[in-house]
């Protein structure tokens, strides 16, 4: 296999190949629209990051990566740790709201769409998005997927792969859209909310990616009907996948409560500033 | 709607996990243990036990056939009608003799069939499973990781039935002699 067929889609997917494109041209658009007074070294920062955020989930799910994430438990648990965390957090702390502005003028606009597209839309988001329905959902999808049963079905047919996939990039997006979007720039109201989400989050992945590291069988056998990437212990695989589970995962819910603190800090700061 | 009913009380009645319209129909165009080329469509009117392994295997491959031959013995003159597909995951080393010798430990119905690298890799995601090599020793040897599951197809090639490493031999029997029954 040469090094260039590793980067080649295992299946390919136009919808996720759409969305990165597309998403990235407006962003891109979005950054050149700016006006030179705004470029700080904070936007250089950001957008590097937006980049980033958005090859990560790219490469995880259009490459050699994905055919590793069907059939290695460990490599599957990084995908989502991708998926679900780092690539979507990277997207919000890259500022990914300047999409907008990069949404060329003969579209749309949201709110000249039809009350019938608009008010489901907005009540399901509403919901979604609420402080206590947020970091169930979060949480809540980790466990869903990794139910023996669901877990099984979902390496085994790739409808629902793809379903499982995808529910954990938008569930990430939302979620830490919700934490550390734009809308709050680092106020009282909403911070003790904020802080509250990402404790809430921490322990039940601890305990999750606990179990899956410490128990002695093998919890999912889906991995031994399917065959591995490459000969390895199907519990070394387990052990793996739940490191990734347990340690990267909660340290990245750790790092969104850093950086909620820090944005409100900084706001404190900003504020005592102005005042004198 | 009976039609439907019918359809979803015969899928209760399988004990093995039933992949009916989960997983594509057979079809794949291999060499068989007499160098002879074969494709799906030579086995259509067998219900088709498909197995991904390969001969050096020391433990997971022999249990599963063997398991194989004597479900197939318990169901006697029927299962004349039922061949198992072992298709080989390590071409490189399982040459048609070899393979051949091996099948034959088995019985008749078993069937070594193999085929170039990249025709495996494609048959094997076809079916949503994979396999894998690791370092080679001095002599050679090295390890393969490979699905041990048994994927059945029943006389016209549709998916029915999956066997796993975990499932009792009595669900194994009890299933597949409802295919065979059913088909005829």
């Amino acid at each position: 296999m040469s090094s260039l067929s590793y980067l080649l889609p295992w299946e390919f997917s136009p919808l996720l190949l759409l969305s990165v494109l597309i998403t990235g041209a407006l962003y891109t658009r979005g950054v050149l629209l700016t006006g030179s007074e705004l470029k700080t070294v904070k936007f250089y920062w950001q957008s590097l990051s937006f980049y980033l955020g958005l090859l990560s989930i790219y490469l995880v799910s259009h490459t050699y990566l994905d055919y590793l994430s069907q059939y290695m438990f460990w490599v599957h648990r990084f995908q989502h740790l991708v998926l679900h965390h780092l690539g979507p957090l990277l997207l919000v702390l890259g500022g990914i709201e300047l999409v907008r502005k990069g949404v060329p003028g003969w579209m749309p606009a949201w709110s000249s769409l039809p009350t019938v597209i608009r008010l489901p839309c907005e009540l399901l988001y509403r919901l979604i998005q609420h402080p206590v329905v947020a970091p169930v959902l979060f949480v809540g999808l980790i466990y869903l997927w990794l139910l023996p049963g669901i877990h099984f079905a979902a390496m085994l047919s790739k409808q629902l792969y793809l379903i499982m996939n995808w529910s954990m990039l938008i569930d990430g997006f939302l979620f830490w859209w919700l934490v550390l979007g734009p809308e709050w720039r680092g106020e009282a109201k909403g911070f003790k909310t904020r802080i509250a989400m990402m404790l809430v989050v921490v322990v039940p992945q601890q305990l999750l990616g606990a179990y899956l590291t410490l128990t002695s069988s093998v919890i999912y056998d889906v991995y031994d009907v399917c065959g591995r990437a490459w000969p390895i212990s199907p519990m070394a695989d387990q052990i793996y996948g739940g490191i990734i589970t347990w340690i990267p995962a909660s340290m990245m819910s750790v790092l969104g409560l850093v950086l909620v603190l820090r944005r409100r800090l900084n706001y404190l700061k900003r504020k005592e500033y102005e005042n004198n | 709607m009976a039609l439907y009913l019918s359809a979803c009380s015969q899928n209760e009645a399988t004990r093995l996990t039933n992949i009916k319209g989960l997983i594509p129909n057979l079809a794949f165009e291999l060499t068989d243990e007499n160098n002879k080329a074969v494709s799906a469509k030579d086995y259509l009117g067998y219900t088709v036990a498909v197995f991904f392994g390969f001969t050096s295997c020391p433990e997971i491959c022999p249990t599963t056939m063997h398991q194989l031959a004597g479900i197939l013995g318990k169901i006697g003159e029927p299962a004349s009608s039922v061949k198992v597909l072992f298709i080989s995951v390590d071409p490189k080393r399982d040459s048609a003799d070899k393979l051949k010798k091996y099948t034959q430990t088995f019985g008749p119905a078993f069937i070594g069939l193999r085929g170039e690298d990249e025709v495996i890799k494609a048959m094997t995601k076809r079916y949503r499973v994979t396999f894998g090599y690791g370092d080679s020793d001095k002599e050679g040897n090295y390890d393969v990781s490979h699905s041990g599951a048994v994927f059945v197809f029943d006389k016209t090639g549709e998916a029915r039935l999956l066997v796993t490493q975990s499932s009792a031999a009595e669900d194994i029997l009890y299933d597949l002699k409802n295919l065979i029954d059913s088909s005829n």
